[in-house]
């Protein structure tokens, strides 16, 4: 039985069996089969590599669309027990159209002491660097763009270039809030970075992998059977503490209450974001929400699932983005329910609690799975 | 070392080459939205909008000035961790195959738990040092008190 067992766990990285919920075939190369573009060399590869990131980049462009102008309001207004946006359209709904062509077409004011390259690009990295991690995330129903071994490492990598980017906005703008804020996102993101990671970590024990790809078809495997129903082994269920823990840290990687300190608006005014209007405002905004779906992202590649669900594999990006959805759900809860921590508090919570907590998870992790293998 | 092309190699360059082209779409869109936003908003300059946002006092000095020395210390301390949990990933991916492997759990567990072990003398460190407790409880600022 466990001669089995370790067996089975030891082949589940190398061998891809046919799962119904992997896609092996990646988005580009299905692009290039479905509009016959890989008949054109290299150059048609390129065309529908291109292609494939498109349409990823503006399907997460559209989310943050629904969820920034429209989706936020909505919900804080459910919990104060308002009405909120309904004039424009079928619930409001073309508010979003209308406050993208407002907020673009605002005047751009650039304060006088700003530091010029720094200013004008820190928008530009908030916003891209949020949108790169979704390039290993598989979605379900084929949209996956790129498979690579080192995934998990990677998307945590590249998520931690906002921080450059929300510190050169605090710097750049010659405002003291500002300072404060880049300067405490920067604390608080380097103090929950390392929670985040080490808990990643935990669950990488029992994947045997960083490729985001094999993490999730490892999770399809039958974790136990309640009368005849089948519960799949997603790591949230196998590990839940490490699950919450994530969670924890996530919220405060993103910056969301009862983390929100960079840009507590009545301590700072709006942080790192004070001095910023216009389309720069517009780009910082959207490279905030990227985050917090880019956070969801993870938590539901990782601990539930990914785009595993019940019904035909096709829907695999409907469960996906219901995942992804829940977690900005989960944020705009906290939002209108938990009061902020003071930032004194929230390096003690991460230095002193949740790094102590998350090597504890994943020292006990490794006892136990070296215990029962 | 030459380059064969196994399938599996060629999808290795694929993904690196779609992360890429999402790396140009991810700067295209705000670039995109820049140049809209360009054609959209009005210009109109004026003297004192540009002034520096102090909550509509004039200015009083200015930004480059000798912040808390609180906020190196945790950036030290991270850099610290930060590359512990690189050198840890490798150790995570591999562990599982070495126990099926049959190496013994000493041999797979325990240089693991010696280098979290010297991290956690440093994290202690840096707990008694007071570099990542901001403020002052009531009761150290007795003690403080001569």
């Amino acid at each position: 039985m466990t001669g089995g067992q370790i067996a089975g766990a030891a082949t589940l990285p190398s061998a891809p069996p046919a799962m119904p919920l992997q896609d092996t075939v990646l988005l580009p190369e299905r692009l290039g089969e479905l509009t016959g573009l890989d008949g054109f060399g290299l150059g048609g590869e390129l065309l529908a590599t291109f292609l494939a990131a498109f349409i990823v980049g503006n399907l997460m462009l559209a989310m943050t669309g629904v969820a920034g102008p429209w989706a936020k309001r909505k919900i804080t207004a459910a919990f104060t027990d308002r009405i909120a946006v309904n004039r424009l359209g079928p619930a409001g709904l073309f508010i979003i159209l209308a406050d993208s062509v407002r907020l673009l077409s605002k005047e751009l004011v650039i304060p006088e002491n700003a530091d010029r390259p720094a200013y004008d690009l820190a928008p530009i990295v908030v916003a891209s660097s949020a949108l790169l991690g979704f390039a290993v995330i598989p979605m379900g129903s084929g949209i996956h763009l790129a498979d690579p071994e080192v995934g998990l490492a990677y998307v945590f990598a590249v998520s931690g270039i906002a921080s450059l980017g929300l510190v050169m906005a605090g710097y750049a703008s010659s405002n003291k809030y500002s300072l404060l804020g880049g300067l405490r996102a920067v604390a608080q993101n380097i103090a929950y970075e390392i929670p985040l990671v080490i808990t990643g970590m935990s669950i990488v024990i029992f994947a045997g992998t960083l490729q985001l790809g094999e993490i999730v078809s490892a999770q399809a495997k039958p974790l136990l059977t309640i009368a005849g129903i089948s519960i799949p082994s997603w790591y949230a269920l196998v590990n839940p503490f490490a699950f919450v823990l994530f969670l924890v840290a996530n919220f405060a990687e993103v910056g969301r209450n009862p983390f929100d300190t960079p840009e507590a608006p009545t301590e700072i005014v709006a942080g790192y974001q004070t001095e910023y209007s216009s389309v720069y405002f517009v780009l910082i905004y959207l490279g905030e929400f990227l985050h917090i779906f880019l956070g969801g992202a993870i938590i539901a590649t990782i601990f539930l699932g990914g785009p595993a669900g019940p019904g035909p594999a096709a829907l695999g990006i409907v469960w996906f983005i219901i995942k992804i959805w829940a977690v900005f759900f989960a944020t705009q809860w906290l939002r209108s329910a938990v009061p902020r921590v003071r930032i004194d508090q929230l390096i003690e919570i991460g230095w002193k609690g949740l790094l102590v907590l998350s090597f504890a998870n994943l020292v006990l992790t490794a006892v136990i799975v070296g215990l029962i293998a | 070392m030459c380059v064969r092309f196994e399938p599996s190699n060629v999808t290795e360059m694929n993904d690196w080459i779609a992360i890429g082209a999402l790396a140009l779409v991810g700067v295209l869109i705000p670039f995109g939205m820049m140049a809209v936003s360009y054609l959209l908003r009005p210009t109109v300059p004026e003297t004192s909008k540009r002034a520096t946002y102090e909550s509509g006092e004039i200015p009083t000095g200015g930004t480059r000035i000798r912040f808390n020395i609180q906020y190196y210390m945790v950036a030290l301390l991270f850099v610290v961790f930060d590359i512990e949990t690189v050198l840890l990933f490798p150790w995570a991916v591999a562990y599982q195959d070495a126990l099926a492997a049959d190496i013994p759990l000493v041999r797979a567990l325990g240089p693991m738990l010696l280098f979290v072990a010297i991290l956690l003398v440093g994290l202690a460190w840096a707990w008694r040092t007071g570099a990542v407790q901001w403020a002052r409880t009531p009761r150290q600022l007795e003690s403080d008190r001569p």
